[in-house]
C-alpha cells in the first residue's frame, strides 16, 4: 500500500510542480482570490438559506429528506460529470504512464496513482458543494452526533461511485474507439463523444421534465413519509441509502443504510481496479503514437515551397495545434461547443428561431450579439497558450533569427483565425436561424473581427507575463491555471460594463451610433493592448522565461 | 571568430553557474569545448545563442553582438541543442521547409540539400513522418540537417555526436572539418574525450563555469611536459583536490 501512496504523490508532483515558476505573478493569484472570497460568502450565504427555506416547507408534509435527496443526487450527478472529464484527461490524455511502466508495480498501483488527480478535483467539488448544506441541514433539523459522524463517513466515500461508472464507461467507449490503433485520433474522438454525451444528457433531462405525469405521481408521492425522496431517488439507489442513513441516523436502520452505502461504494471500488486492468492497462498500453507511412519521392519534392516567414511560422502554429489532440480540443472543439449547446437549447426551447430576436430593438440586438460573441472569443484556448504550447521547443524562438515581432503578430495571427471558425458558426446562425438584417450583420462581423484581435493579444500578453514551458504532457498547459478565466474576466468586465452603459443610455440611440461607439472603443483598446506587448517585448520579456 | 568576454551567469539558487569566463574561438579551426556533468557548456552555449540572457559580460559572432545585433548575429550561425526534442508535431519535411523560410533559402537550393543531406544521413524516407516517431539519433539529424541547408559561417553544437551511429558520426566530422578547413568556425561540446583529440585543433576545458585550459594540442603538451593523454590531463584538471 505504501508503494501506491507513493506512486499517488509522485504524479500529483508532477502535475503541480513548481519547477521554473517565477513568483513575480503573484497579483495574478491575488486578483482571481479577491474575485473569488466576496462569491464564497454570498455562495454560502445562498446555500444556507435554500436549505431553511426548503426545510421549512417540507418538514411539515415530512418530506425533509427530500433535501438531502436532492444533495445527494445533484451530488452525484456533478461527480460524474466532473469525473468524466477528468478520467478522460488523466487516464487517457496524460502520457505520465509511460514512465510508470518500468518499475516494478502492480498495474492496480498505477491504477490508482492515475486515478489521484481526479479524486482530488472530486473532494475539492463535494468539500465545496456537499459539506455546506450537509451541514446547514444538520443544524437546522437539530441532528445528533451520529448524524455528523455518518456524514463524515459518506464525504469521504461520495466519489467513489460516480468515479467508477463514469471510468467503467470511458473504459468501454476508449476499448471500442482504441481500436483504430491510433492514440492520437482515439483521444480526439473520445474527447468529442464525450462533450456530445453532455450536451445528450441535458437534452434528456430537458425532454423529460416536459412531461406532465409529473404532477400527478407527485401528489402520490407526497402522501407518505418520505415519499419524495423514494420518487427521486427510485433509478439511484446509492442516493436513497445514503440519504436514508443521515436522516435515520438516530436508529439502528440508519446504521444498516449506512453499511449499504459502505458496501456499495467498496463493491464499486473493487470493480474499478478489476474492469480497470482489464480494460484500461491492456488498451492503452502498445497504441502507437503517430502513424508510420512510407513515403514516395515524389511527394517530398512537392512539399518543398518557399514561403514568407510570418506565414510559415502562422502554419506551423496552425499545424501543431489541430495535430495535438489536447491542443486541438481545447483550441478548436471547446470553442465550438459553446454555441453548438447554445442552439441545441434554443431549438429545443422554441422550435423555429426567425425572428427570435425581434423583442429587441437594433441598437439591443447588437448589444446582446457583440457581447455574447465577445465571450466566445473570448474564451478561445489558442491566445493564452500561445507560448506555454512550445514547450521544449521555446528555445527556438530565441536561437533562430527570428524577429521578436514577428513571432508573436505570426502567434495572434493563429489565434485570430482559429476564432475565425467560431465566427463563422455564428455568422450562419444569425443568417439563417435569426435571420438578421444585412446590415446588422455586416456591422457585428467587422466588430467581433477586431475584438477576436484584440483577445487575441490580450490572451498572448497574459501568456507570456507566465507562461508554462517546462511541461511534460500538454494538459499541463491548461490545468492549475488560472490564465483563461483571467483573460475572460478582464475582456468580458470591460465590455460588459461598456455594453451596459450603452444600453441605459438613451442619448445613443439606433444600430449605428452605438457600434460606432463600440468600434471606437475596440480599436482604442486594442491598439494599447499592442502597445503593451510591444513594451514588453522591447524589455525582452520573451527571453526571460 | 566567437569572443566572449567577462561574461558571467547566476541561475536563482545557483550562483556563479559561469564566472567571468574569456574564451576567442577562432576562424579555421575546430574547438571542442569539455568539462564534467554541470560545469557549464550548455549554459555558456545557450548564452552565445541567445537563449539565454547574460548576467554580465559580451559575446560577438564575427563582430555581431549577439544582444545588441541579435537578428544579425543569428543569421550567420547554426546551433545543434544537446536534445532535439522540437517540433515534436511538425513532419521531417515541413521542418526543413520551417528552416528554409526562416532563412529565406530559395527553393532550388533547398530541395537539392534536403535531398543530398538526408539521403546521406538516411533519413530521407523519414522525411514524410513526424518527428516524434523519430529515434533520438533520427531527431538529431534532422536538426543537423536543418543547420546544414541554410550553410551558415559558425557552427554551434552542443554534443552532437552523442547518439549518432559509427556512420553518421563519421559523416559530421568529416563535415565539420571541411568546414573548418574553408575558414569558417566550429565550436561543440562532446565527452568524447577521444573524438576531441582526434578531431579538434584547440580544446578549451571548463570547470564550475570557470575555465580551465584553453589551448592547443601542442599547449597541452608544453604545459604538461608530459605525453599524457588527454583522458589523463582532464581528470587532473577537473579532480577536486
Ligand atoms: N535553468 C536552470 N536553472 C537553474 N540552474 C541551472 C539551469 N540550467 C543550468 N543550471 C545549472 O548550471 C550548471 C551548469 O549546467 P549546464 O547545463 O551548463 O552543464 P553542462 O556542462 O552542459 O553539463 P552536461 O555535461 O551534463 O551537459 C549546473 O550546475 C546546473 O545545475
Ligand atoms: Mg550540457
Amino acid at each position: 500500500m505504501s508503494k501506491t501512496w507513493v506512486v499517488m504523490k509522485t504524479m500529483l508532483k508532477m502535475q503541480y510542480s513548481k519547477a521554473g515558476k517565477s513568483n513575480s505573478q503573484i497579483w495574478l493569484y491575488v486578483i482571481a482570490g479577491l474575485f473569488f472570497v466576496p462569491l464564497l460568502f454570498f455562495y454560502i450565504g445562498i446555500i444556507n438559506n435554500l436549505v431553511e427555506a426548503l426545510y421549512n416547507v417540507l418538514q411539515p408534509l415530512g418530506q425533509d429528506s427530500l433535501i438531502l435527496g436532492l444533495l445527494f443526487l445533484g451530488i452525484h450527478m456533478l461527480l460524474f460529470l466532473i469525473s468524466f472529464i477528468t478520467v478522460l484527461s488523466a487516464f487517457y490524455f496524460a502520457e505520465d504512464i509511460e514512465s510508470f511502466i518500468p518499475f516494478p508495480l502492480h498495474s492496480y498501483q498505477v491504477l490508482l496513482g492515475k486515478a489521484a488527480n481526479p479524486f482530488l478535483y472530486l473532494y475539492l467539488t463535494a468539500s465545496a458543494v456537499f459539506l455546506p448544506a450537509f451541514f446547514f441541514y444538520g443544524a437546522i433539523s437539530g441532528a445528533n452526533i451520529l448524524y455528523y459522524l455518518y456524514g463524515i463517513i459518506m464525504f469521504v466515500l461520495l466519489p467513489i461511485i460516480p468515479f467508477t461508472i463514469a471510468a467503467i464507461l470511458l473504459m468501454l467507449v476508449m476499448r471500442f474507439v482504441n481500436i483504430a490503433k491510433n492514440k492520437d485520433r482515439s483521444k480526439v474522438i473520445a474527447g468529442i463523444f464525450s462533450l456530445a454525451f453532455i450536451i445528450l444528457i441535458n437534452v434528456l433531462v430537458r425532454l423529460n421534465t416536459n412531461s406532465g405525469d409529473l404532477i400527478n405521481n407527485l401528489a402520490v408521492f407526497v402522501q407518505e413519509k418520505d415519499g419524495l425522496l423514494r420518487m427521486i431517488t427510485s433509478y439511484y439507489p446509492p442516493a436513497f441509502f445514503s440519504t436514508m442513513g443521515l436522516t435515520e441516523a438516530s436508529s439502528f436502520s440508519g446504521f444498516l443504510f449506512l453499511l449499504a452505502v459502505i458496501v456499495i461504494s467498496a463493491a464499486a471500488f473493487f470493480l474499478f481496479i478489476w474492469l480497470g486492468q482489464l480494460l484500461y492497462l491492456k488498451g492503452v498500453l502498445g497504441i502507437g503514437a503517430g502513424n508510420k507511412r512510407k513515403s514516395s519521392q515524389k511527394k517530398i519534392k512537392k512539399q518543398i515551397a518557399a514561403r514568407p516567414v510570418w506565414l510559415s511560422y502562422m502554419l506551423k502554429e496552425l499545424r501543431i495545434i489541430f495535430r495535438t489532440p489536447t491542443f486541438f480540443m481545447q483550441c478548436v472543439v471547446q470553442s465550438l461547443f459553446g454555441p453548438v449547446f447554445l442552439l441545441i437549447i434554443l431549438m429545443l426551447d422554441s422550435g423555429d428561431l426567425t425572428g427570435f430576436m425581434n423583442m429587441f430593438s437594433k441598437k439591443e440586438s447588437m448589444l446582446i450579439l457583440f457581447i455574447a460573441t465577445s465571450v466566445l472569443v473570448g474564451s478561445n484556448a489558442a491566445s493564452i497558450s500561445s507560448i506555454s504550447r512550445e514547450g521544449k521547443s521555446w528555445p527556438a524562438n530565441l536561437f533562430l533569427p527570428l524577429d521578436p515581432k514577428q513571432i508573436f503578430f505570426s502567434k495572434i495571427a493563429a489565434a485570430w483565425s482559429l476564432n475565425l471558425i467560431v465566427i463563422a458558426l455564428v455568422l450562419a446562425i444569425c443568417v439563417f436561424l435569426f435571420q438578421l438584417p444585412m446590415d446588422m450583420i455586416l456591422i457585428w462581423l467587422i466588430l467581433i473581427l477586431i475584438t477576436s484581435w484584440l483577445s487575441s493579444i490580450l490572451g498572448t500578453y497574459l501568456d507570456l507575463l507566465q507562461p508554462k514551458l517546462n511541461w511534460t504532457d500538454e494538459q499541463e498547459v491548461f490545468k492549475t491555471r488560472f490564465i483563461g478565466l483571467i483573460a475572460l474576466i478582464i475582456q468580458v468586465g470591460i465590455f460588459g460594463v461598456l455594453v451596459l452603459i450603452l444600453w441605459n443610455i438613451d442619448a445613443i440611440q439606433g444600430l449605428y451610433t452605438s457600434s460606432f461607439v463600440l468600434f471606437i472603443v475596440i480599436v482604442i483598446a486594442t491598439f494599447v493592448m499592442s502597445k503593451l506587448l510591444s513594451k514588453k517585448i522591447k524589455q525582452n520579456e520573451h527571453q526571460h522565461i | 571568430m566567437i569572443e566572449i568576454k567577462n561574461v558571467s551567469k547566476n541561475f536563482p539558487g545557483k550562483n556563479k553557474a559561469i564566472n567571468e569566463l574569456n574564451l576567442t574561438i577562432p576562424d579555421g579551426k575546430i574547438v571542442g569545448f569539455l568539462g564534467p556533468n554541470g560545469a557549464g557548456k550548455s549554459t555558456t552555449i545557450k548564452m552565445m545563442t541567445g537563449i539565454l540572457p547574460i548576467d554580465k559580460g559580451s559575446i560577438t559572432l564575427n563582430g555581431y553582438n549577439i544582444e545588441k545585433n541579435a537578428l544579425e548575429a543569428k543569421k550567420i550561425f547554426g546551433y545543434v541543442p544537446d536534445q532535439p526534442d522540437m517540433f515534436l508535431r511538425l513532419k521531417g519535411i515541413e521542418y526543413l521547409n520551417f528552416i528554409g523560410d526562416i532563412f529565406e533559402i530559395p527553393k532550388e537550393i533547398r530541395q537539392e540539400r534536403i535531398e543530398t543531406l538526408t539521403k546521406q544521413f538516411n533519413i530521407y524516407n523519414a522525411l514524410d513522418d513526424y518527428i516524434q516517431t523519430y529515434s533520438h539519433g533520427m531527431r538529431q539529424k534532422i536538426i543537423v540537417t536543418g543547420v546544414l541547408i541554410h550553410d551558415p559561417d559558425i557552427w554551434i553544437l552542443d554534443e552532437p555526436l552523442t547518439g549518432l551511429d559509427p556512420k553518421s558520426a563519421y559523416m559530421l566530422k568529416e563535415m565539420m572539418r571541411e568546414h573548418a578547413d574553408k575558414g569558417n568556425t566550429v565550436f561543440f561540446s562532446s565527452h568524447g574525450l577521444e573524438v576531441v583529440e582526434q578531431l579538434c585543433d584547440e580544446v578549451a576545458i571548463i570547470n564550475k563555469g570557470e575555465l580551465i585550459f584553453h589551448g592547443n594540442k601542442q599547449e597541452i603538451r608544453e604545459q604538461f611536459q608530459s605525453d599524457q593523454s588527454l583522458e589523463e590531463l582532464f581528470l587532473e584538471l577537473t579532480s577536486d583536490e
